[in-house]
């Protein structure tokens, strides 16, 4: 079987994933489709100890309604019941989906309007099948053709994105300044040791902040980024600004903000240019 | 939440025959896989290296597929939800190396069944140990049909950590229920076993192509003026003035392909060398090199007509009336200047010879008289 007979292979192969996902998912049978989705609203938050594991989210209790049944069902959070929940306040609403019939098979999702279509791997068996084509096409046809092939989709998505995060970041730093900030309080510094496979022990650190909006909203959160020194920063006293239309949005940092965004236009401008000049250089040789 | 199943069943024994040949078949392709990826890498057999690579995967897509319905059965029921008083834990590692695996026994007191006592294994967060002192009472959730898989439940919803917090469990008697046992040491031994077998196999099965690669990748050179290699398929002895390829039995040079395959051979790993003579039998084949400083009329051995060869030689058969039974034999030189390719035939009726040019075009025929 020669070089052509594997493409053929490898295309049918993931040519009939992606259809079998395609046509699934027009008949509305994907389990994303076919899953139960319900608002959910956090009924309590508490602290999380100082020390403990950051994989579990902040501890809360939700409660939702099963549409089918009409039951209440209050529930809780950990690190098997779907996206880690990172910013809570009580009255929060948060997604929850379930399947069909298994409301104690829970996850939370932070996307309350998003309705999947279960396109995931139907898309990524497509990209498989676009790789297989350039990587032909460029032991074929000649290397420049790598070039071209993942250059020219490299630069076109990075069009479409570069202007649309710089306009979004743009938003966000205008929404944190719109009003003065509100102090908030290190709560806690959660803990996890990972080892590798070599034995090399690695600590991370999170940082938990708590504090109170204009409007009275007790918020609970992770704080990811803009705090220096994270592993001790256990009782440090921070001011906060925060979104009021979302106060899931804060930092502790303004100043951070603004260099982290002229870092990022710096990259994605840098990634855009690099995929421009391959793709200019693999048309030139070709 | 209630317990439908009561406690006391034992958890079925995993050394079944359909362990043992899950055991079987896993060792095996652990075994063939790799075997696989290193015999096809070093034969250079593009179909072998792909084996290898997709065998794991299609086993692997198996085993998963086969696991569904299980998973999905599990996954369709509810767990159930009791207090349980922790009798004693000991911790199986190292605290400073994150998660550490606990092992408890505890007694599990369902609200509609028998307290039982179990004892199961769950990694803890160093700093949720003091959570999980003995005498202490916690929560737990296992699958109905399953009262050993016991795990606790890290946040209690705020019904039951309040029944926690008043409850006064006292250990049960009886038996300490072990959650599920590891596989026995037979599936590990069939699983080990399988592993050595196949990757045996997959060596034996290629080993005449290894054996000759490796013999026929070592070029000659003025200080080992002879390789010979054999192998079951054919002999190959190679010098600085002559190489030679002999086929073995039930094989023939006018089967496809043989002979670029053998001209092939002989010229591996060396540079490209002018032949005088290359002289072709039924499962001989022979090649006389020219000497460098000779200016005797050479041609490059490559470049001959080998698709026409066994196409010529049946035309002499078969057209020039020598009968049967025949032998033959090819010649190729140009001492006349141009490329000559002589087949001279004999059989009951006579010799006969063809000759044809340097692109494989009959020239001239000498019929059997």
């Amino acid at each position: 079987m020669g070089l052509r007979g594997y493409l053929a292979l490898w295309c049918a192969l993931f040519g009939t994933v992606a259809l079998v996902g395609y046509v699934r998912s027009l008949a509305g049978v994907t389990a994303a489709q076919r899953a139960v989705r319900v608002p959910g609203r956090i009924e309590r938050v508490r602290e999380p100890r100082h020390g403990s594991s950051q994989r579990d989210g902040i501890p809360v209790v939700v409660s939702f309604q099963d549409p089918s049944t009409g039951e209440e069902f209050t529930v809780t959070n950990d690190r098997d019941h779907g996206e880690r929940i990172a910013v809570a306040w009580t009255g929060r609403d948060i997604g929850v989906h379930y399947p069909p019939g298994r409301p104690h098979a829970y996850r939370f999702t932070g996307d309350l309007e998003a309705a999947p279509r279960g396109l995931g791997w139907p898309n990524f068996a497509v990209f498989l099948i676009y790789v297989g084509l350039v990587v032909f096409a460029a032991i074929d046809r000649g290397w420049p053709w790598a070039l071209v092939g993942f250059g020219l989709p490299w630069t076109l998505s990075g069009l479409w994105y570069v202007p649309q995060n710089a306009r979004a970041v743009r938003r966000r730093i205008a929404a944190l300044t719109s009003q003065p900030p509100v102090p908030g309080r290190v709560v806690a510094v959660l803990t996890d040791t990972s080892t590798d496979s070599e034995g090399v022990t690695f600590l991370s650190h999170m940082p938990v902040i708590a504090f109170t909006t204009h409007t009275g909203t007790a918020v609970t959160a992770y704080c990811t980024e803009d705090l220096p020194d994270p592993a001790h920063s256990h009782g440090r006293d921070v001011m906060i600004h925060y979104d009021p239309d979302d106060p899931a949005l804060f930092t502790p940092d303004l100043a951070a903000q603004d260099r982290s965004r002229l870092f990022d236009l710096t990259c994605g401008t840098v990634a855009l240019l690099l995929g421009a000049a391959a793709t200019v250089a693999g048309v030139v040789l070709l | 939440m209630t317990a439908t199943t009561g406690a006391g069943a034992a958890p079925p024994a995993r050394n079944t025959p359909l362990a043992l040949a899950r055991g079987l078949l896993t060792g095996g392709v652990i075994g063939a896989s790799p075997t696989m990826l290193v015999v096809g890498a070093v034969i250079e057999s593009v179909p072998l290296f792909v084996t290898g690579v997709a065998l794991p995967a299609i086993y692997g897509l198996l085993l998963f597929l086969s696991g569904a319905p299980g998973r999905a059965r599990e996954a369709a029921t509810a767990p159930c939800t009791a207090l349980a008083v922790i009798e004693s834990r000991e911790l199986l590692g190292d605290e400073a190396a994150g998660d550490v695996a606990v092992r408890f026994v505890s007694t599990v007191a369902p609200d509609t069944a028998p307290a039982y006592r179990v004892a199961f294994t769950q990694p803890v967060h160093p700093a949720d140990l003091p959570d999980h002192r003995p005498g202490g009472v916690v929560v737990v959730q296992y699958p109905p049909d399953r009262p050993w898989r016991v795990r606790i439940v890290k946040r209690p919803t705020p019904r039951w950590e309040e029944r926690a917090a008043g409850a006064h469990l006292d250990a049960a008697p009886g038996p300490v229920l072990e959650s599920e046992p590891d596989e026995t040491g037979a599936v590990g031994y069939v699983r080990l076993l399988a592993l050595l077998l196949a990757a045996a196999g997959v060596v034996l099965l290629f080993r005449a192509d290894l054996f000759d690669e490796g013999a026929t990748a070592q070029p000659p050179s003025p200080t080992r003026p002879s390789v010979s290699s054999s192998s079951s398929s054919s002999t190959t002895v190679v010098s600085a003035a002559s190489g030679t390829v002999t086929l073995g039995p039930h094989q023939s040079f006018l089967d496809k392909a043989a002979l670029r395959r053998a001209v092939a051979s002989l010229s591996t790993g060396t540079d490209a060398r002018a032949a005088l003579t290359v002289v072709v039998q039924d499962r001989l084949l022979s090649v006389v090199y020219a000497p460098t400083v000779s200016q005797a009329p050479a041609f490059d051995p490559d470049s001959l007509p080998y698709e026409r060869f066994p196409s010529l030689v049946g035309e002499a058969k078969r057209s020039l009336g020598v009968g049967a039974p025949q032998t033959w034999q090819l010649t190729v030189e140009r001492l006349t200047g141009s490329l000559t390719v002589r087949v001279g035939v004999t059989g009951a009726g006579g010799t006969a010879s063809l000759e044809a040019d340097g692109d494989g075009t009959v020239v001239r025929r000498t019929p059997a008289h």
